[in-house]
């Protein structure tokens, strides 16, 4: 091993934990979401060292990007429900009785203990042991793609794909049956700058989420990477009040959630004949039925990523009942 | 032509009832049942075939273990799918009424997906054979089950939801961790890889890990502190789901994970024992102060959880072969009581206007019908005869008789007599009459939605008379590996 | 040194931070962060074990998983922010009664 990239290591990864601390010891809520997207952001990286771009990129997009971002949006809400909203340092809750710090350090020692022996345990364990790779790569010319995750995601392990999607499906209904009727916290006002940059920026992330999604079949990216930036442009555009959903388009809106899901529970029990189980494709097909349904479920995650952040069904507020919710 | 075999059905058939409810609200009732009674019929072919040929094997995709996922079914699997489609087409069919009318309209409409995705994660828990798909699952189950928690969206559903939700993700990710510490082991993660697996401490960690993330799951004591309120607080038929079959699934894998992972040693199991034991005195207590009957019925599912804990560690290690059965036992007789009982306290609450306990007998009001389910159910929940509950409780004393472990019977003892205690605090409020003020309304007939919960707790003590066959049945394809 | 053993060692320390938050947290986001440090933690974990010595390609069965299991975190997150919403609504409009 070459010593800089030892040091850039030992670097980074103390720098992720440190910034893990800040994160939730810093005072101010807001500091400690931006600390957060940090260390999400130097942990893709960590990921990228490691040789796992997939992941990188998923985190990046997903754990740090829209996870962010549905921080941000709540901080927000929060501030304005409670009235803080001009407060740079207000926390989100009131305090109920503080912890005693006696508490605290026993927790903390607690949990020393626990890191101490998983860190033992992980020293224990076989390095860069046994694992898949020989399987993998016996059954790839199979798989109908040639990027090994993918072929991963969509065939060898594609049932739990499919229950990841339903996954995303459960959080969404989830999420409207939670913020039924409730109303919401006036967008922050961007500015001009911001408008012009949305538009500005908008059909460059259309073509970057359609690129990841195309390019994963061959190289790093996917359905998933490729959803979550699709999903940037729903945002940009629900925060510049481009697009303003309205309860007559909650018919489409839930299908479009359900779209990934049904074609790929469907696909994969179409499959099923002639000897063949669920989830085995017909060799010729294999590729043209994995790029369907990662076109459609992209198409879903993108919907799905986007209504999460946005939370509320979009319902009539005029509607007696929904008040009544309220 | 499309041969779907009734394995994969059983999960994919709720799945697409859960996407149709979704998408046409309006309609969700009649899919919700149409879909139950789909998966029964696809259960009860399976079960057939489990009958005829032992453990069923599908390997999804065609890749087969290790690369691929595969579904197993087997007698224990098949046994606990019975439960949940059986529990859960009853208590849709009291949610019909409970939900009924205009000011329910919100509710109804998201019942219905969300209790059938988190019957689709149940039933892909009771047949996976994987563990990380496990984690999938119980995330979708945690999901489903936190949006049915809050679906009354008061204060004190949405709070209890929250706490529900921290500790949901807290044991899943605890789950996942361990996940992980198996993969740096053994490099695989389906059920068969773990079989053979020498102790290391590696493995140790996972088992450690998992454990404590299912029992943060299961609710066991101490690690109980999110359940009564989430379950007190929700809705009747939704308190019916998340007591009478959400928990069962952590509970499941633990079981799972003993006839699988080598259990590392004898003082963890002693400890498992020790937990249920806590959870029995604790929530027994707990259910002694309770002021509301709801609050009550949640606490006994606590001591209940810990009592499967106790069976489960009865015998040590060396009668774990014979313990995870008596474990099992209770945990059917759990679920179909502890629903029945649910679902008659919803009717109570709704006929008599409020639940506190001490005002029972007050009421002028006495819903006949569903105060007689509560007291059927609680025979079981006691562990009376010949209900399945006594079965359970008999085969764990039994165990521990015979493996000499004298203590679990007195903590088993205790248990029985503390619930004994808690539950005539509520038969005391059925029947005592000298403080109604005014003349006693009896129950206005025959309600219908009685009959559920009714037909619930019947199953529950009838079920004792079967125990043997489901005894037999429940260990078809154990251990693992021998049938293929 | 390799990079295994220092990222390994890094995510259980995230992990152990994010549960130490977890467990004491009082604040309702904070708790949320400091869950969604224990899937990071996790996600190292997976992906240290898929690494193998360069020039050996990684194992990308871990791949697939820890973003399976980022897709599943952001889903929760989601669900509990949602749920944070609600309930500081209904408790700041309680204040007000």
């Amino acid at each position: 091993m070459n010593d800089p990239l030892v040091i850039f290591d030992l670097l980074l990864g103390g720098a992720i934990i440190a910034l893990a601390i800040a994160s939730l010891t810093v005072r101010d809520l807001f500091a400690a979401v931006v600390l957060f997207i940090i260390f999400g952001l130097l942990s893709a990286l960590a990921w990228v060292r490691l040789s796992a771009p997939d992941v990188a990129l998923a985190e990046a997009a997903i754990g740090t990007g829209v996870t962010g971002a549905l921080l941000l949006k709540t901080l927000h809400h929060l501030r304005f429900v409670t009235g803080t909203l001009g407060h740079q340092s207000a926390l989100s809750v009131t305090p109920h009785t503080p912890v005693p710090s006696g508490v605290i350090w026993a927790n903390a020692a607690f949990c020393g203990l626990i890191t101490l022996g998983l860190a033992v345990a992980f020293l224990g364990a076989p390095q860069a042991g046994p694992g898949f790779d020989a399987l993998v790569s016996e059954a790839m010319p199979a798989s109908g793609v040639e990027h090994p995750v993918t072929a991963i995601l969509l065939n060898f392990r594609a049932y739990d794909t499919l229950m990841e999607v339903v996954v995303l499906l459960a959080a969404v209904i989830a999420v409207w049956q939670i913020e039924r009727g409730l109303s919401d916290a006036p967008a922050p006002v961007m500015g001009e700058v911001w408008q012009g940059f949305a538009r500005l920026v908008l059909p460059a992330i259309v073509v970057v989420g359609t690129y990841l999604l195309w390019a994963g079949a061959e190289a790093p990216g996917g359905a998933f990477q490729g959803g979550a930036v699709l999903a940037a442009v729903g945002l940009l555009l629900l925060l510049t009040r481009a697009y303003v959903p309205r309860p007559g388009h909650r018919g489409i809106a839930r299908c479009a959630f359900v779209l990934g899901t049904v074609v790929f529970a469907a696909v994969a029990l179409l499959v099923a004949s002639g000897g063949r189980v669920a989830f085995e494709y017909p060799a010729d097909h294999a590729k043209a039925l994995i790029l369907l349904i990662e076109g459609l479920v992209t198409i879903s995650i993108a919907a799905t990523l986007a209504a999460l952040f946005h939370g509320r069904e979009p319902v009539a507020l005029r509607n007696k009942e929904d008040r009544n919710d309220t | 032509m499309m041969t779907i075999d009734p394995v994969t059905l059983a999960i994919f058939l709720p799945l697409f009832g859960a996407v149709a409810a979704f998408v046409a609200p309006r309609a969700a009732a009649l899919i919700g049942l149409g879909t139950l009674a789909l998966t029964a019929a696809a259960v009860g072919l399976l079960a057939r075939d489990v009958i005829a040929t032992g453990a069923v094997i599908v390997p999804l995709g065609g890749w087969g273990a290790p690369l691929g996922i595969e579904l197993r079914a087997d007698g224990l699997s098949v046994a606990m799918l019975v439960l949940s489609v059986a529990v859960g087409f009853l208590v849709s069919l009291s949610a019909l009424d409970a939900l009924k009318g205009p000011a329910n309209a919100r509710q109804r409409q998201y019942f219905w997906p969300l209790w059938l995705l988190l019957l689709t994660g149940m039933n892909g828990v009771y047949l996976s054979s994987d563990i990380f798909n496990l984690y999938v699952m119980i995330e979708i189950i945690a999901l489903a089950a936190v949006g049915l928690t809050v679906l009354t969206g008061t204060r004190a559903a949405v709070r209890a939801g929250l706490d529900y939700m921290y500790a949901s993700i807290l044991g899943a990710l605890l789950f996942l961790m361990g996940v992980g510490f198996i993969y740096l082991q053994l490099g695989r993660l389906d059920f068969a890889g773990l079989m053979d697996a020498e102790p290391t401490g590696a493995l140790f960690a996972a088992v450690a890990l998992m454990l404590v993330g299912l029992a943060l799951k299961t609710a066991l004591f101490p690690l109980h502190f999110w359940l009564p309120a989430a379950h007190a607080n929700a809705t009747a038929p939704a308190s019916a789901l998340l007591s009478g079959l959400v928990v069962k699934a952590a509970l499941y894998i633990v079981l799972r994970l003993s006839q699988y992972m080598p259990f590392p040693s004898e003082s963890l199991l002693t400890l498992i024992g020790v937990m249920g034991a806590g959870a029995v005195i604790w929530g027994g207590i707990q259910a002694l102060r309770a002021e509301r009957l709801k609050l009550l019925v949640a606490w006994s599912t606590v001591t209940q959880i810990g009592l499967i804990f106790v069976a489960f560690a009865r015998a040590g290690e060396a009668g774990l072969t014979e313990s995870w059965k008596a474990a099992a036992l209770l945990i059917l007789a759990h679920g179909v009581a502890k629903a029945a009982m649910f679902l008659a306290v919803g009717r109570i609450k709704d006929e008599v206007g409020h639940d506190t306990i001490r005002d029972l007998d007050r009421a002028p009001v006495r819903p006949t019908l569903a105060q007689f389910t509560f007291a059927l159910a609680a025979i079981s929940l006691i562990g009376l005869p010949p209900s399945l509950g006594f079965i359970g409780k008999w085969s764990l004393m039994e165990g521990a008789m015979a493996a000499g472990y004298w203590h679990w019977i007195a903590v088993t003892m205790i248990g029985t007599l503390m619930s004994v205690a808690y539950f005539s605090r509520v038969f005391a409020g059925f029947l005592r009459f000298d403080r109604v003020r005014g003349t006693v309304a009896e129950h206005q007939g025959w309600a219908v939605a009685d009959a559920a919960p009714l037909a619930l707790a019947a199953m529950a003590i009838a079920l004792g008379l079967m125990a043997a066959p489901i005894l037999n049945f429940i260990e078809i394809g154990y251990p693992f590996g021998e049938a293929k | 040194m390799t990079p295994d053993l220092i990222y390994g060692l890094t995510g259980i320390a995230v992990f152990a931070i994010g549960l130490v938050g977890a467990l004491c947290a009082q604040d309702r986001l904070r708790r949320v962060l400091a869950l969604k440090l224990c899937s990071v933690g996790a996600g190292f974990l997976l992906v240290v074990g898929a690494w193998r010595t360069p020039p050996m390609a990684p194992d990308p069965v871990p791949h697939a998983l820890v973003i399976t299991g980022i897709v599943v975190m952001v889903s929760a997150t989601a669900v509990a922010l949602a749920l944070i919403r609600r309930l500081q609504t209904l408790e700041s409009s309680d204040d007000d009664d």
